[in-house]
C-alpha cells in the first residue's frame, strides 16, 4: 500500500513539475544559444535572515545543458562546512522536449572534502550530483537549502561569471527584519533593485533580476571579472560568526574587529625565542636593517602549511604555535612575523589583500565586507613603507612579486583598518635583458655564451628553475630556448636579493647542425631564444582589452659567421609604435658579424576592443620577425 | 613486457638471520651532518632508512587481521620535499562503516640543528594528527611534521590494522627521491599463500626467509609461519620521461596476491589464483559477468528491429553497435562486470564500461555476430601481469566481433567511435579474449588502429601578396575520432569554424564545408577556402622567401634527453601526410626547386619524405611523416631523436619566388 501511495505522489509531482514550466529547448531564444554550453532558464536565490546565527538559503535553478562542455558547468555541486548544512535537496531532469525523464534526490549526490590542493586540512565540502544523461540538450531543475549558522559573509551574486553560460532569467533576493541593516555594491546590474514587504510587515525584501543575457566567448587580455561583469556583493552591519559577534558599516570598523577579537591576542612569542631575536639583532641600529634580519630567521625557520577550519579560516594560529612546529599558512605566518618585530619594537601592520598572478583585484575601497584570499605584513616605515610576503622562504625582503603588487589592500591596525595600496612593477621595471656571443661554423655548428638579467616582477622567472639540482636546471632551461640539438656546457644564476632584486642567468651552449648547410647556401633562425607566440584572431569581440601587467624585453645577439658568405635575404628591420606597446628590431651584417637587435614593451592598461585587431598584426609581425630565417650564400 | 615482472620464490631457511627494523627516536648525527647524497647530488632528500612489516594475526576471539608496521627516517638537504615528504597522508578504507583500516601508534621526531647549533628534537603534537572523510569508502590521516628546516631529519612511524586480507600491503621500493634503505618484513601464517611478484628493473639486494614454528595458533591446532625480508639498498629516484606509459610499470615495487587460503573452521582449502582453465570456468559462472552474458532473449527483442531488414552480418554488427552506443550514456566508470546487470544498464542508459561492453558482447551475440569480450588493463593502470594465470590486472572489457574471418574490437563507451576502433587508453598490452563456449586467449592489444591526416593545399598567390584557395583536411582512422570529438563541443559548426580559423596565424576562412561529420566510417573531410596574408608589400620586392611547411612547421625536437631509460610509447602508429600546390603569377618563378629527402628509421619504423614536382607557373611540394610503430624501445630511442632532427633542418629550407 505505501508503495502505491508513493508512486502515485511522484506521479502527480512530475505532472506539476510539466505543468508549472515548460523547459522545452526550443523555447530558448536564438539570440542566446551561441557561444553558450548551458543557458540558465530560471535562477532563483533568496537569502534569508532569521537571526544572525541562522541564516537560510534557498536555492533554485533550472539549466539547460546543450552540449558535453556544459555537463561541468551545470552547477551541480552544493558547498557546504562546518557552520553551514544542506536541507532538502530535491528535483527534476527534463529531456529536450521538457519532458520529465528522471526525479532527482540527495541520494543522487556523492559527498567529498574539497580539496583545494594547498590545505593540510580544512572542513568545506561538496555534494556532486552524479546522474548521466545520455541526450542532449538536457534540462535540470533542482532546489535546495542551506542554513548557516553565520551572517559575516554572504556570497556575492554574479549570474553570469563563467564562459559558455547564458542566462534567461536569473534573480537574488534578500529577507530579513525590517530593523535589519543591509549594506550591498552593485556592478554592471542593469535593472534597479526592487524592495517589498512582507504581508505582515515584519519584513523587507531586497530583490535584484537580469533577463536575457547573452553567452560570454572566453578572449584574451579580459578585464577583470571582479569588476567588469555583473556582480552584487553584499555584506552585514551586525553579524554573528561562531563565538563572535561584531558589526562594521566601514573598512575602519571592520579592521578594528579583525585586529581585536582575531589577531590581538595572539602575538606572545616564547621568552627563549624573543631573547634570541634581539641577541641576532642587537647592534644594528637601522630598524629597516633589523626587519630584515628578523625576516631571514623567520624564513629560514618556516614553511607554508594550510589550515583552514571555522573561524580558522579569518585567524591566524597563535604565534607560540607557529614557533613550536615551524608551520603555518599566511595568517600564521604574518602574525609570527608580526611578533617578533613586537619584541623589538618595529610596527608592522596585518594587512587583507587579494593575491593572484593573472590579475590584480583590490579591496573594493567603498565597501567594507569579508574580500581578499591572502595576508601580508606592511611596516609603515617613514617615507619607506615595506612589504612582506611571508609564506616564502626564498623571497627577497621587501619585495612582493606579482602576486600582490599594485593593488589596495586592508591594513588592520589598533585604530583599526586603513586601505593601503601596495607597490606598482612598471613596464619598464619588469624588463628580462639579454645579450648573447654567438659562432657558426661552416658545418653549422653554434657554438657562444648568453646572460640574461631579470628584473622587477621578472625576478621570479627563474625562481622554479633555480630551486633544482643542477642536472635538473639543466635539462628544464631547454624549455625556454627552443634551439635544436642545445647542448648546456655551463649554467649558472646568480640572484642579488636585495629590495630591487634581479636574477642572473649565465649559458655557455653549443648546438650542432643548428644552421642548414645545402649547397652553398646557409639557413638558419636569427631568434631561437626569445620567441613570441602569435595572437590568435578573434571575430565579434566583447570585451575591451586590459594588459594586467607591462614588461619589456631586450635582446642582443651577436653572431660570427663563416668566412666567405654574403646575406641572400633582405634584413629585418622593423619598428611599431602602439599605445598598448612597442617592437624594434633590426639586423646588420658587417663583414662576418651579424648583431641582431630586438626591444619590445608591452603596457599594461584597459585599451578599447577595437584595440585587440592592432594586438593580433602587432603580434603577428613580432612572430613573423621572431621566426626570420637568414639565408646566406657563398660568395 | 616479461621482463618488467619477477616472480619470486621461496627459499625457507631456518637460520637466525633476520631483519629487524631499526631503532626509532636515536639521533643520527651522521645525517644531521650530510650536505648531499654522495650517489645522487641532485637529491633534495634522501630516505635514510625505511622498513615495513605485515603481518596476519589475530585480533580478538573472532578475528584475524593484517598488521602493518610503516617506519622512516628523511633526510632533507633543501626545502624542495618539505611539502611531498614533510607532510604524511595515509589512505584508510571503509568498505561500509562497519567494516574498516584503523591508523594507529603515529608518532614523529624531527631533529634539526638549532640557531646556537645544537641538536634538537621536536616531537609530533598527536593533537595535530587530522582525518579527513574524503569519500563514502575513503578516509585520509594526515598529518605535518614540525620544525622542518634545511638539513633537518625526520622519522615517523605508524602502524595500520585492516580486515581486508587480499589486499596485503605492497611495498614501493623506488619514489621521487633515492633512498639508501628499504626493507620490508612480511610474517605469514601457513594458512595463507600469496603469490609474490617484483616489478621493476631493480635488483633485490636482501631476499630471506625463515620459518617460525607454531606462530599462529586456531582452535587447539598451530601452524607455522614464513617470515621473509625483502630488501634493496641503495635505491634509485624514479625519473618520469615524456611519451611514456604507466610509470607503474617500471617502478621498483613488490606485490603480493592471494592465492589460497584455508578456512580457520572447516580446515577447507580456497583457490584464488589457479589455471586460465579454472579462472574462464570462473568467469563463465560469475554472476556479474558469464551470467549477463547469458541474458540474450531480451536484447534479442530489443536488437531484432534494428537488424531486421540487413542479411550482411557486418551490417548487422554495426547496426547493434550503434543502437549499444545510442542507448547508453557512460558514467566514466571503468570495470569488466556488471554490477547491476546489463539489463537495468540498459534501462537506465547509464553504466560502466563494464556495463556497456558486456551489453555490446551479449547482444551482438544475440544477434548472431560470433563476439568475445577482450579483459584488458587502460594504459593508466600498467601493464598485466602475466606470470601467472589471474585477473588482478584486468581493469576494463572491450568486445571482439568475429565476422567473415576477420575480428572487430569494439567499445560502446563513446557515441563517436567508429566501428573497430578503440580509445587509446585501451591500447596497452595485451587483453584476454573470452567467450562462453571456448577457452580464452591472448591477443595484442597495441596493432589495430593507426592515427593518419593528409593536408591537402591549393593555393595560388595573388598580386597583392596573399595567398588565396583551399586547405583540405582528411582525417582518418583514431585522428578523425579526435577531430570529431573537437568539433562536437562546439553547439555549431560555425562556432567551431570561427574557433579553429582564430588559430590559424594570418588567415581568414571564407567559406568551409565537413563532410561525413557523422558518418563514422569514413575519413572526415574539413575543406576550407581560405586567404593567407603572405606578404604585405609585392611591389617593391623582387623576391619571396616562402617556407611550404604551412600549419605544420615543427622547430623544435620534442626529445631532448640524450637518452632514455623506458620505451617511447604513443599508443599506435601514425601518418601524416601534406601536398600542397602553390599557382605563381605569370610573372613570377621559382628560384631554387628544393632537394627532396627521404630520412627512415631502421628496420622500416617509420619514415620522412618529401616530394617536388615543377609545372608552368606552378609547383607541387610534398611531404610525409610516418610512423609504423607503436612503441619505440630506448635503442631506438636515438633514431627517433636523429630523424626529428633532420626533420627540423629540412624545414629551414625556403622556397624563393623571383620576379621574372
Amino acid at each position: 500500500m505505501r508503495g502505491i501511495l508513493f508512486s502515485f505522489l511522484l506521479t502527480i509531482v512530475c505532472v506539476k513539475g510539466i505543468a508549472q514550466n515548460n523547459y522545452a529547448c526550443d523555447l530558448i531564444a536564438k539570440d542566446l544559444l551561441p557561444y553558450a554550453s548551458v543557458v540558465v532558464r530560471n535562477e532563483e536565490v533568496n537569502i534569508e535572515i532569521k537571526d544572525l546565527d541562522n541564516v537560510i538559503y534557498h536555492i533554485k535553478k533550472v539549466v539547460t545543458v546543450l552540449n558535453k562542455n556544459g555537463d561541468t558547468k551545470a552547477g551541480l555541486s552544493i558547498y557546504y562546512d562546518k557552520i553551514t548544512s544542506v536541507k532538502t535537496i530535491k528535483g527534476f531532469v527534463y529531456d529536450e522536449f521538457g519532458k520529465s525523464i528522471q526525479k532527482i534526490a540527495e541520494k543522487d549526490f556523492d559527498d567529498y572534502a574539497v580539496s583545494d590542493g594547498f590545505s593540510l586540512f580544512n572542513d568545506d565540502r561538496v555534494k556532486v550530483y552524479k546522474k548521466a544523461i545520455n541526450q542532449y540538450p538536457y534540462t535540470i531543475e533542482f532546489e535546495y537549502e542551506l542554513k548557516a549558522k553565520q551572517s559575516l559573509h554572504f556570497p556575492s551574486w554574479q549570474p553570469n561569471d563563467e564562459t559558455g553560460l547564458a542566462v534567461e532569467k536569473s534573480a537574488y533576493s534578500f529577507t530579513c527584519p525590517v530593523g535589519y541593516n543591509l549594506r550591498y555594491k552593485e556592478f554592471n546590474i542593469p535593472s534597479k533593485m526592487a524592495m517589498s514587504a512582507s504581508k505582515d510587515g515584519r519584513l523587507k525584501i531586497y530583490k535584484w533580476q537580469v533577463e536575457h543575457i547573452k553567452a560570454l566567448k572566453n578572449e584574451p587580455f579580459t578585464p577583470i571579472k571582479n569588476t567588469a561583469e555583473i556582480k552584487l556583493m553584499l555584506a552585514p552591519e551586525k553579524f554573528v560568526y561562531e563565538t563572535f559577534s561584531g558589526s562594521f558599516t566601514n573598512w575602519q570598523q571592520f579592521g578594528k574587529w579583525m585586529y581585536d577579537d582575531l589577531i590581538k591576542d595572539r602575538e606572545a612569542v616564547p621568552t627563549e625565542t624573543a631573547n634570541y631575536i634581539k641577541q641576532i639583532t642587537d647592534g644594528i641600529t637601522d630598524p629597516k636593517l633589523k626587519a630584515q634580519k628578523i625576516y631571514e630567521y623567520m624564513q629560514h625557520k618556516t614553511h607554508y602549511i594550510s589550515v583552514q577550519v571555522g573561524i580558522g579560516g579569518y585567524r591566524p594560529f597563535l604565534a607560540s604555535d607557529v614557533d613550536k612546529d615551524g608551520y603555518g599558512d599566511c595568517k600564521a605566518l604574518v602574525n609570527y612575523t608580526k611578533s617578533l618585530f613586537n619584541v623589538v619594537g618595529i610596527e608592522s601592520y596585518y594587512c587583507v589583500v587579494h593575491a593572484g598572478r593573472g590579475e590584480k583585484i583590490g579591496m573594493v575601497d567603498d565597501f567594507a565586507s569579508i574580500q581578499g584570499n591572502h595576508i601580508i605584513l606592511c611596516l609603515p616605515f617613514k617615507n619607506d613603507t615595506t612589504w612582506l610576503e611571508c609564506t616564502n622562504q626564498k623571497m627577497p625582503f621587501g619585495f612582493l612579486g606579482d602576486f600582490t603588487d599594485d593593488r589596495t589592500v586592508l591594513a588592520c591596525t589598533p585604530e583599526g583598518g586603513k586601505l593601503l595600496h601596495t607597490p606598482k612593477y612598471t613596464a619598464d621595471n619588469n624588463l628580462e635583458k639579454r645579450k648573447a656571443n654567438f659562432v657558426i661554423s661552416a658545418t653549422g655548428e653554434l657554438t657562444g655564451d648568453m646572460e640574461t638579467v631579470f628584473k622587477g616582477t621578472d625576478y621570479e622567472d627563474r625562481e622554479g628553475l633555480i630551486a633544482e639540482a643542477q642536472a635538473d636546471r639543466i635539462k628544464e632551461v631547454h624549455r625556454y630556448y627552443p634551439i635544436n640539438n642545445l647542448e648546456i656546457e655551463k649554467l649558472d644564476y646568480k640572484q642579488d636579493k636585495s629590495i630591487k632584486p634581479t636574477t642572473t642567468e649565465y649559458i655557455k651552449l653549443s648546438a650542432h647542425e643548428y644552421a642548414a648547410v645545402t649547397d652553398g647556401k646557409l639557413y638558419f633562425a636569427i631568434n631561437s631564444v626569445n620567441r613570441t607566440n602569435a595572437l590568435r584572431q578573434m571575430q565579434n569581440r566583447i570585451n575591451p582589452v586590459y594588459i594586467n601587467r607591462g614588461y619589456t624585453e631586450e635582446d642582443e645577439i651577436t653572431y660570427t659567421l663563416p668566412k666567405g658568405y654574403r646575406l641572400d635575404s633582405e634584413p629585418l628591420n622593423k619598428t611599431i609604435n602602439k599605445n598598448f606597446g612597442s617592437f624594434t628590431v633590426i639586423m646588420t651584417l658587417n663583414g662576418d658579424k651579424l648583431t641582431y637587435k630586438r626591444k619590445f614593451q608591452l603596457k599594461d592598461g584597459t585599451y578599447s576592443k577595437e584595440t585587440y585587431d592592432e594586438m593580433v598584426d602587432f603580434y603577428q609581425t613580432v612572430n613573423d620577425a621572431d621566426l626570420y630565417n637568414v639565408a646566406l650564400v657563398k660568395n | 613486457m616479461k621482463k618488467y615482472f619477477l616472480f619470486l620464490s621461496l627459499f625457507l631457511a631456518t637460520t637466525k638471520v633476520f631483519a629487524q627494523d631499526f631503532p626509532y627516536g636515536n639521533v643520527d648525527n651522521d645525517a644531521l651532518a650530510m650536505t648531499k647524497y654522495a650517489k645522487d647530488t641532485s637529491a633534495h632528500a634522501v630516505y635514510i632508512n625505511e622498513h615495513g612489516k605485515s603481518r596476519i594475526a589475530r585480533y580478538d576471539d573472532y578475528g584475524i587481521r593484517l598488521y602493518y608496521e610503516y617506519h622512516a627516517k628523511i633526510k632533507f638537504f633543501d626545502t624542495k620535499e618539505f611539502e611531498n615528504k614533510g607532510t604524511i597522508e595515509i589512505p584508510i578504507y571503509s568498505s561500509d562503516g562497519t567494516v574498516y583500516e584503523e591508523a594507529k601508534n603515529i608518532k614523529g621526531i624531527t631533529y634539526y640543528i638549532d640557531d646556537n647549533g645544537l641538536t634538537q628534537a621536536a616531537e609530533l603534537d598527536p593533537k595535530k594528527i587530522v582525518t579527513v572523510k574524503d569519500s563514502k569508502h575513503w578516509s585520509t590521516v594526515k598529518f605535518a611534521m614540525p620544525a622542518l628546516r634545511k638539513g633537518c631529519v625526520i622519522e615517523y612511524s605508524y602502524e595500520t590494522i585492516s580486515p581486508y586480507l587480499y589486499l596485503f600491503q605492497s611495498w614501493h621500493f623506488q619514489d621521487n627521491i633515492p633512498k639508501i634503505n628499504s626493507e620490508y618484513e612480511v610474517h605469514i601464517p601457513g594458512l595463507w599463500t600469496y603469490n609474490v611478484v617484483l616489478n621493476g628493473f631493480l635488483k633485490l639486494t636482501k631476499n630471506k626467509a625463515e620459518v617460525e614454528k607454531d606462530c599462529f595458533s586456531f582452535g587447539s591446532a598451530k601452524v607455522d609461519c614464513s617470515n621473509i625480508v625483502y630488501g634493496i639498498n641503495d635505491v634509485p629516484a624514479f625519473v618520469e620521461e615524456d611519451y611514456m606509459t604507466s610509470p607503474k610499470n617500471y617502478k621498483s615495487a613488490i606485490r603480493f596476491e592471494l592465492k589460497e587460503e584455508v578456512n580457520l573452521n572447516t580446515g577447507s582449502k580456497t583457490q584464488y589464483t589457479k589455471t586460465w582453465k579454472d579462472i574462464d570456468y570462473e568467469l563463465k559462472t560469475n554472476e556479474y559477468i558469464g551470467k549477463e552474458l547469458k541474458r540474450s532473449s531480451f536484447l534479442k527483442e530489443r536488437i531484432a528491429p534494428i537488424i531486421a531488414n540487413k542479411t550482411d552480418s557486418l551490417a548487422k554488427a554495426n547496426a547493434i553497435y550503434e543502437f549499444i552506443k545510442k542507448n547508453f550514456k557512460w558514467n566514466n566508470n571503468y570495470g569488466y562486470s556488471s554490477i547491476d546487470g546489463i539489463k537495468k544498464a540498459l534501462d537506465t542508459h547509464s553504466g560502466s564500461a563494464g556495463d556497456i561492453n558486456l551489453t555490446l558482447v551479449a547482444a551482438l551475440n544475440a544477434g548472431g555476430i560470433p563476439t568475445e569480450a577482450v579483459l584488458l588493463s587502460t594504459r593508466e593502470n600498467g601493464f598485466i601481469n602475466k606470470l601467472y594465470p589471474n585477473i588482478g590486472s584486468f581493469n576494463y572489457v572491450v568486445a571482439k566481433a568475429n565476422i567473415g574471418g576477420k575480428s572487430y574490437l569494439l567499445d560502446a563507451t563513446d557515441p563517436l567511435l567508429p566501428f573497430g576502433i578503440l580509445p587509446i587508453r585501451c591500447l596497452n598490452d595485451q587483453g584476454r579474449a573470452f567467450s562462453l563456449d571456448k577457452p580464452s586467449y591472448w591477443i595484442d592489444m597495441n596493432t589495430q588502429q593507426r592515427e593518419s591526416v593528409t593536408y591537402v593545399f591549393d593555393l595560388t598567390l595573388q598580386n597583392d601578396g596573399k595567398l588565396t584557395g583551399t586547405y583540405t583536411r582528411f582525417s582518418g582512422g583514431y585522428s578523425a575520432y579526435l577531430r570529431r570529438q573537437k568539433i562536437k563541443k562546439f553547439n555549431s559548426l560555425d562556432e567551431y569554424v570561427e574557433k579553429f580559423g582564430e588559430e590559424l596565424n594570418k588567415t581568414k576562412i571564407t567559406k568551409y564545408e565537413i563532410a561525413n561529420l557523422d558518418t563514422l566510417e569514413k575519413p572526415l573531410g574539413e575543406t576550407y577556402t581560405i586567404e593567407i596574408k603572405e606578404y604585405d608589400d609585392m611591389k617593391n620586392h623582387g623576391r619571396f622567401s616562402f617556407n611550404p611547411y604551412l600549419f605544420n612547421h615543427i622547430t623544435t625536437n620534442p626529445f631532448k634527453l640524450n637518452e632514455r631509460d623506458f620505451p617511447v610509447d604513443w599508443g599506435m602508429p601514425s601518418m601524416d601526410r601534406c601536398v600542397l600546390t602553390v599557382h605563381l603569377p605569370s610573372q613570377f618563378v621559382l628560384e631554387n626547386p628544393p632537394q627532396t629527402v627521404a630520412y627512415g628509421l631502421p628496420n622500416n619504423g617509420g619514415r620522412f619524405f618529401t616530394n617536388f614536382e615543377q609545372g608552368d607557373n606552378q609547383f607541387t611540394f610534398s611531404y610525409g611523416l610516418q610512423f609504423n610503430k607503436s612503441i619505440y624501445s630506448p635503442e631506438e630511442y636515438g633514431y627517433l631523436k636523429e630523424l626529428y632532427n633532420k626533420i627540423i633542418l629540412t624545414e629551414k629550407n625556403e622556397l624563393i619566388f623571383k620576379r621574372k
